[in-house]
């Protein structure tokens, strides 16, 4: 168990690309992170650098007060959980688990109870003696895992794990990783590239773009008060509607409100604080998306277009002219950089 | 395509079975050959079943050898071939595992340079690096001698190639997980870059066996001392008798004894050639 610190680290390959700047933040111990963004924002090589895979170039990297720049990766008191299992093809699954284990000279007879604990844990124990190849993609992401838990380390680094998995084993896993770090109380540090993966498991998200990190908070903090219009427009699907100053929706938009700060790039407003009222903003629909316990509405106004979360049993055509009612304090303001701003 | 028409499938039979008897028929004669008296041989037309020396043939050759070939026995010259070509397999498998593990997962200066000259070596077979050779191999003293007879050609450009080419596929997660689970180098070598290569190493085994026991050129050449002489050199000094009847029953017999380890290699490895393909998935 460990809390982890990030110190001004960066990344910059021998061509003087640069992957990673200036990132800083600190993990508190038992601590969920995700680390979301676009892909080549920077994330999978941020996690690299804890793991050590990867040169440090700047900064420092702390695990539980050590700095651990020139640290092999086998001595950081990591493990490791890979997008495509990493398991070893040509060991069983017991062999894979305890591969870690002996290479530290641990004992045999607490070797085996390591694995056949965390084998009860991940319900693994009836494949404790096939190779990876006889087994499902569920099972083997188990099984890498299993790898990680027998290490007993005090931060687990989750390399977009469930990616390579159907949609409902990606839910099913996503829920038992949950109940893994709530069961562990270790530390886990989690990239991925999914927002909904992102806001479900986080305790805090790390959203990263294009090198830097945009914003660190809860998922809700980030949900509701986005740093900017990136953030905005990257978690929540369907997205945050960021409309230009300019244009007509955004001045209707703010027509109706009563404090607006100068200097305004965009406004923004999240699908499912609008809706559908006697007397409001003058829209037309475009299109129905009715997705069962929601319907998404998209909308035009003027030559704005956006979209808005009603919820089910509306019909509604394509084509009718609607007013579109707003909730109170639902709008975000943005200057011309993209940056927050408040009222 | 599959397609199920009897008039096809007959005619298939027919050029297959034609090519077989094609294949066969030379080794059949000499199996034939290898079972009668010298002077049946002699006669037109020759035999096309067995004679009733076979035993006496066999046990000459393999206990006494042919007096008018030197007189050594098969089974000596047998041993010599067999150690050659192991020497020869087994060195040249473990020299290029261990230098494409080098090439592909150590960074050192000059990495791609080293990788270059040892590529450019195809470029000189043994015939063609013959004279330097025979003059290192004489001025080391191993003329006549069994390290003289496997170390010159136990360096293998093809077989450094072939597992770069192969460690190249094995994909950086795997080394990664075996970093973060404390496998130095060495043991990474041991427990997962080896056993994963396993279908490879079968299969050049197969054809580096071959290759040894076929050699030639290059035990003619450094032995002279005839306790060293191989199967392959034994066949030729038996055609070249000199004056002599030729001993075609005993010419034969020995290619047919040469021919039967690298036989057992290939349906031994093959097994296993085949299984190592089935199970392996990366």
């Amino acid at each position: 168990m460990a809390n982890l610190k990030l110190d001004r680290v960066g990344k910059t390959y021998a061509g003087g690309v640069s992957a990673v700047e200036n990132a800083s933040f600190e993990i508190a111990d038992g601590e969920f992170i995700v680390l979301v963004g676009p892909s080549g924002c920077g994330k999978s090589t941020m996690l690299r650098m804890i793991a050590g895979l990867e040169e440090i170039t700047d900064g420092d990297v702390q695990i539980g007060d050590r700095s651990v720049n020139g640290v092999e990766p086998g001595d950081r008191n990591i493990a490791m959980v890979f997008q495509n299992y990493a398991l070893y093809p040509h060991m069983t699954v017991r062999g894979n688990m305890a591969y870690g284990l002996r290479n530290q000279g641990m004992p045999k007879p607490e070797v085996e109870a390591r694995i056949a604990e965390a084998a009860r844990f991940l319900q693994l124990e009836p494949y404790l003696d096939r190779k990876p190849s006889a087994l499902s993609g569920g099972q083997r992401q188990r099984v890498a895992m299993g790898r990680a838990i027998v290490r007993e380390p005090s931060v687990f680094l989750f390399d977009e794990p469930l990616s390579n998995l159907d949609a409902k084993l990606r839910t099913q896993l996503r829920a038992e990783l949950k109940d893994l770090h709530k069961r562990l109380g270790a530390t886990f540090i989690y990239v991925t590239h999914d927002q909904i993966e992102a806001m479900s498991l986080a305790d805090r998200i790390v959203i990263m773009s294009a090198g830097r990190i945009e914003q660190i908070g809860t998922p809700m903090e980030l949900y509701a008060n986005p740093a900017s219009t990136f953030v905005a427009e990257f978690i929540g699907a369907p997205p945050m509607n960021v409309l230009p100053v300019t244009g007509e929706a955004a001045r209707a938009f703010l027509a109706q409100e009563a404090r607006v700060p100068d200097d305004l790039g965009h406004v923004g407003i999240r699908p499912e604080l609008m809706s559908i009222g006697d007397n409001g903003i003058p829209a037309t629909i475009t299109l129905v998306e009715p997705l069962g316990a929601e319907t998404l509405v998209h909308l035009k106004m003027g030559a704005d277009k956006l979209i808005m979360r009603s919820g089910h049993g509306l019909a509604l055509d394509a084509g009718a002219e609607i007013k579109v009612a707003v909730e109170a304090g639902a709008l975000r303001f943005f200057d011309r950089d993209g940056r927050t701003r408040s009222a | 395509m599959v397609e199920n028409r009897p008039l096809a499938a007959i005619l298939t039979h027919v050029v297959l079975i034609a090519g077989i008897v094609f294949l066969c028929f030379p080794v059949w004669v000499a199996l034939v050959a290898s079972t009668h008296p010298g002077e049946a041989l002699q006669r037109s037309p020759i035999p096309m079943w067995f004679g009733d020396q076979g035993f006496a043939n066999y046990s000459q050759l393999l206990r006494e050898g042919v007096p008018a070939a030197g007189g050594v026995p098969l089974s000596t010259m047998m041993l010599n071939s067999l150690f050659m070509a192991l020497g020869i397999t087994v060195g040249k498998i473990a020299i290029s595992l261990i230098s494409a593990f080098a090439i592909v997962y150590f960074r050192f200066p000059f990495r791609m340079l080293f990788f270059w000259l040892i590529f450019a070596t195809l470029m000189l077979p043994v015939e063609v690096r013959i004279l330097p050779t025979y003059d290192v191999v004489a001025s080391l003293g191993m003329l006549n001698s069994y390290p003289g007879l496997i170390i010159p050609l136990i360096a293998s450009a093809t077989a450094t190639f072939l597992f770069r080419q192969f460690f190249m596929t094995i994909p950086d997660e795997l080394v990664e997980a075996a970093r973060i689970d404390r496998a130095g180098p060495l043991r990474f070598f041991w427990d997962i870059l080896l056993p994963l290569s396993r279908t490879n190493i079968a299969a050049l085994f197969i054809i580096l066996f071959i290759y040894g026991w076929n050699q030639y050129l290059w035990p003619f050449l450094i032995t002279t001392d005839q306790d060293l002489y191989t199967v392959v050199m034994g066949i030729q000094r038996m055609v070249n008798v000199g004056e002599g009847v030729p001993i075609w029953n005993y010419t034969m017999g020995t290619a047919i004894l040469a021919m039967i380890p690298p036989v057992l290699v290939v349906l031994v490895m093959q097994r296993l050639f085949v299984k190592g393909l089935v199970e392996s998935e990366k």
